[in-house]
């Protein structure tokens, strides 16, 4: 039996590429915690990521991880599980990879309710090209390519996800590391597709969306009385809310995965004896005589 | 009389059920032992828009359009209008004449008309709009003297899912066009006529089925793509068998997802290949480089089509080639690899996912309409011929973590693979360059060895790529170069060239990439003319060519790009331009004796080398 896991077993002799207070420390940091109070082993877990200072998050991981092209993780990843289903498979991106180039794929693999967990790293900027707007940047906001304020509304990406038929959807904040553990266990235990948005402040370019303007401007669900995830109209409601951000699990449902639909009860793809060539193959050309 | 040697047309509206019975009758060849090639010419519509359906049946293997179309079965006007000048004199027509008349616009002197009145017998004497059809099967195989115990074997089989009294109306309806043609058209016999010869050990199966197929008996168990003609066959086979095989396959969002998808699965230890043409092609570029640069295995088959953009989706066309070859940023180490007949396209694909795996590079299959989407005979396919080789990756029992690289710098540039789950592999795999280990770097001494090491594959693969196949006289000054659909109309041309005294030669070529330079280069040692006959604009493999020899005086091009494939006629004429011979002596038709002689020599060691090719 493998023994269990420290958060240090799954960090990589890799050093860091991000800026001294990066929200995305705290993301990592918290993601190790969840790998360890999940008991996973490093050779079980498939890390997907995409492009920008997000993406380089699959570097630090002591896993499988797999680095791929801007806004593609979630097909990649989607492929990953369906090819060996007993990976635990978590994908992580930014706003730009998931909400911008990516934002197709997210629709579908939303739809598709693969049974993986998705970070979506959010800082509204597009930090690794120094700082131009993202799709989650604030209507206003001011940068290289906006330089008379970002003329774009922001991104409602989990209400979004919510319309497309999303099975579990939580936001935490980079600097609530307690909450941002629990929500990243009980994703990665979410049957189904499991969106983790997670605000992470970019201390070098994002000079509005601050630590600090994040503390002024979250509450969490749990200081709502009686809210219930698993009310959709009322995830609803609370998503569409103006004004302070909402943090915490906002829905949750079980229905069958990507996995269970299309695999059924097989064998896992990646472990199949292909060597040895099937002779029945031949009888297909029974249909061509 | 002419007899085994036919090129028919079905046309006529789209949905109205030609091809249908262009597979029927195609099938009906078949099992009269003929040798069979059909060719799809349809619109990019579900309904309506003018569509045909040709088959060519002889017997002479690895057919391609004749020169003439022999016998015309039109069920309206427009169909006569748009095809009676490529008719053959001395060809024939059936034509419905139920609701409108041939005008003297469409009539010609050297060419018969069956009128039949289609629809009116299916309506008014069988009670049956649907039966029209068949009632054309039964005018058309009474004219050429089918045999009717296959025919009505047929339909018995092709109708016994929907029950007794479908299979008797059609049989009925058989039965209403022979007669027709015995009441009507007694004196008036086509000209053409068939006899049975054995069937044995062969298959009738589309282009695509067989990349599909093939791709099956390769252990290819993850398949994702976006519908997309025509190429949308392979991923709707494999949707109906690979499932049965333990596998998946996946309607994909896009195309970008479509490769990132078979990366993805790939990289976790499937063997994984997507079906696309043209614009998807386009899309797919970015996940071509990366399965490059992470040295990814990955299958990827081209279905060509008439570009650029949309183009003409349902046309045929050999203007991809390059795009494969070169599209993408940077620089990768791939293989493209050409089928030039059905069984090709089984052995090839094969053979396509052992390279792919062995050298872990993204490897192409390049099709195209006039191939992938038409009909050929072919003998029996070969299990016991196909091996998996599944190259360097690590499948049984741990690493040790910290000794092994992923990217090992090694004497064939080929690093060991361990895909997740194993023990002590855990590894970075970065789209971004990287060491031997999998981090990401960008030192300027790694840059290099890495690169060089990537590259140097395609050095290393060079003795397991397909070989090209030489075609007809060792010897000859006059040669042809081609690949892919072009395979038929080309051995066509060079055993009439031959009956008329001109020998030739013929390299075709199943490696486009790397690009086989050793052997383009031995072949025209001794060439006086060259022909290269391609479907585009620009002579995409002629420039090719071209790198390896430098300019030519004798090289000639023979370019088509209508959308369809060439007649053998076209590439006589070229030839005939550059080589005065008396065009009279050049047979309409290729001789028996040279087709007796290419069964028994050629077509026997091209099937060995195609089977040690799948190994």
């Amino acid at each position: 039996m493998a023994t269990q896991l420290t958060p240090k077993d799954f960090a990589t002799a890799t050093p860091s590429w991000w800026c001294p207070g990066c929200g995305d420390f705290g993301v990592l940091a918290a993601l190790k915690q969840a790998c360890a109070e999940l008991e996973l082993q490093p050779k079980d877990v498939a890390f997907i990521s995409g492009i920008g200072c997000s993406g380089k998050i699959s570097g630090y991981l002591h896993s499988y991880a797999f680095h791929g092209v801007h806004g593609r993780a979630l097909p990649t990843a989607t492929a990953v599980k369906l090819a060996n289903r007993d990976l635990t498979v978590i994908v992580a991106g930014g706003d730009g990879d998931g909400y911008a180039i990516g934002a197709g794929h997210f629709l579908h693999a939303v739809r598709r309710n693969p049974n993986m967990t998705y970070i979506i790293m959010d800082n509204q900027t597009y930090g690794l090209t120094k700082g131009q707007s993202s799709p989650t940047s604030m209507l206003g906001y001011l940068s290289g390519t906006s330089p008379s304020g970002n003329p774009d509304a922001p991104l409602n990406g989990l209400a979004v996800a919510l319309a497309a038929g999303g099975t579990f959807l939580a936001r935490a904040f980079s600097s609530e590391p307690k909450a941002m553990v629990e929500m990243i266990v009980e994703a990665v235990r979410h049957p189904g597709f499991a969106i983790v948005e997670v605000m992470s402040p970019c201390v070098t370019f994002n000079k509005v969306n601050t630590y600090k303007w994040f503390k002024e401007n979250v509450y969490h669900l749990s200081d709502i009385e009686g809210y219930d995830a698993t009310n959709r109209a009322r995830a609803f409601e609370v998503l569409m809310q103006h004004g302070k951000i909402p943090l915490g699990v906002f829905y949750r449902e079980t229905r069958p995965t990507f996995d269970e639909l299309t695999l059924k009860d097989s064998a896992p793809i990646a472990t199949l004896d292909i060597e040895s060539v099937d002779l029945a193959l031949a009888e297909i050309q029974e249909a061509y005589v | 009389m002419i007899v085994n040697d036919i090129e028919v047309l079905f046309g006529g509206q789209a949905g109205d059920g030609s091809l249908t019975t262009g597979d029927f009758i195609a099938t009906a060849f078949k099992r009269m032992g003929l040798d069979v090639y059909t060719f799809k010419d349809f619109p990019s519509r579900i309904r309506g828009g003018h569509t045909n359906y040709v088959i060519r049946a002889g017997e002479r293997p690895h057919y391609g359009l004749a020169d003439y179309v022999d016998a015309m079965i039109a069920f309206d006007l427009e169909c006569v209008e748009k095809h009676v000048d490529e008719m053959r004199p001395g060809g024939f027509v059936i034509f419905d004449s139920t609701s409108e008349q041939l005008t003297d616009a469409v009539r010609r002197p050297d060419v018969r008309y069956y009128e039949v009145p289609l629809a009116k017998i299916a309506k008014e004497d069988l009670g049956l709009e649907l039966v029209r059809n068949t009632i054309s099967l039964g005018v058309i195989a009474q004219l050429i003297g089918m045999d009717p115990a296959i025919v009505r074997g047929l339909v018995t089989k092709q109708y016994e899912r929907k029950g007794d009294k479908v299979v008797s109306q059609n049989i009925g309806a058989i039965e209403a066009g022979e007669n027709y043609v015995k009441e009507h058209f007694k004196d008036a016999p086509s000209g053409y006529g068939l006899q049975a010869r054995p069937d044995v050990d062969r298959l009738i199966m589309m282009g695509n089925d067989a990349i599909g197929y093939g791709a099956l008996a390769a252990g290819c168990r993850f398949m994702a793509g976006y519908p997309i003609t025509p190429a949308t066959d392979i991923l709707e086979w494999m949707a109906k068998h690979a499932p049965k095989y333990g596998g998946v396959v996946i309607q994909a969002e896009d195309e970008l997802a479509a490769i990132n998808m078979i990366i993805g699965a790939a990289y976790a230890g499937a063997r994984a290949m997507t079906a696309t043409s043209g614009p998807g092609q386009a899309l797919m570029t970015e996940g071509v480089g990366l399965a490059g640069v992470t040295e990814t295995p990955i299958v990827i088959v081209e279905c060509a089509r008439a570009g650029p953009s949309t183009g003409m989706p349902t046309k045929t066309e050999q203007s991809n080639l390059n795009h494969l070859i070169f599209s993408g940023h940077g620089e990768i180490p791939r293989v493209v690899l050409a089928p030039g007949s059905v069984e090709e396209s089984f052995y090839l694909t094969v053979s396509a996912f052992n390279l792919a795996e062995k050298y872990q590079v993204p490897v192409f299959i390049i099709s195209e309409q006039a191939l992938c989407q038409s009909k050929e005979t072919t003998p029996k396919l070969d299990m016991a011929a196909v091996t998996v080789d599944r190259g360097k990756l690590h499948r049984n029992g741990a690493l040790t973590f910290g000794e092994y690289k992923r990217y090992e710098f090694t004497e064939d540039g080929v690093s060991p693979r361990a895909i997740p789950g194993t023990e002590g592999g855990m590894h970075l795999v970065p789209g971004s360059e990287h060491n031997d280990m999998g981090v990401i770097t960008e030192d300027a001494r790694n840059r290099v060895k890495i690169m060089d090491k990537r590259m140097h594959k395609l050095v290393s693969m060079r003795p397991d790529l397909p070989k090209a196949i030489v075609h007809g006289d060792r010897s000859a000054g006059l040669v042809f170069i081609g690949y892919g659909s072009n395979r038929g109309p080309i051995t066509e041309t060079q055993d009439r060239l031959a009956a008329a005294g001109i020998a030739s030669r013929f390299l075709q070529l199943r490696t486009l990439w790397p690009f086989p330079e050793d052997e383009v280069r031995d072949f025209l040692k001794f060439a006086h003319h060259i022909f290269v006959v391609e479907n585009n604009m620009t002579g995409q493999v002629e420039r090719l060519v071209r790198y390896v020899t430098g300019p030519l005086p004798n090289m000639h091009r023979v370019l088509k790009y209508s959308g369809r494939p060439f007649r053998p006629i076209e590439i006589i004429e070229a030839v005939l331009k550059v080589v005065p011979h008396d065009n009279g002596a050049v047979p309409e038709r290729s001789s028996v004796k040279s087709v007796e002689m290419e069964r028994s020599n050629s077509a026997e060691m091209e099937r060995s080398s195609l089977l040690d090719r799948a190994k």
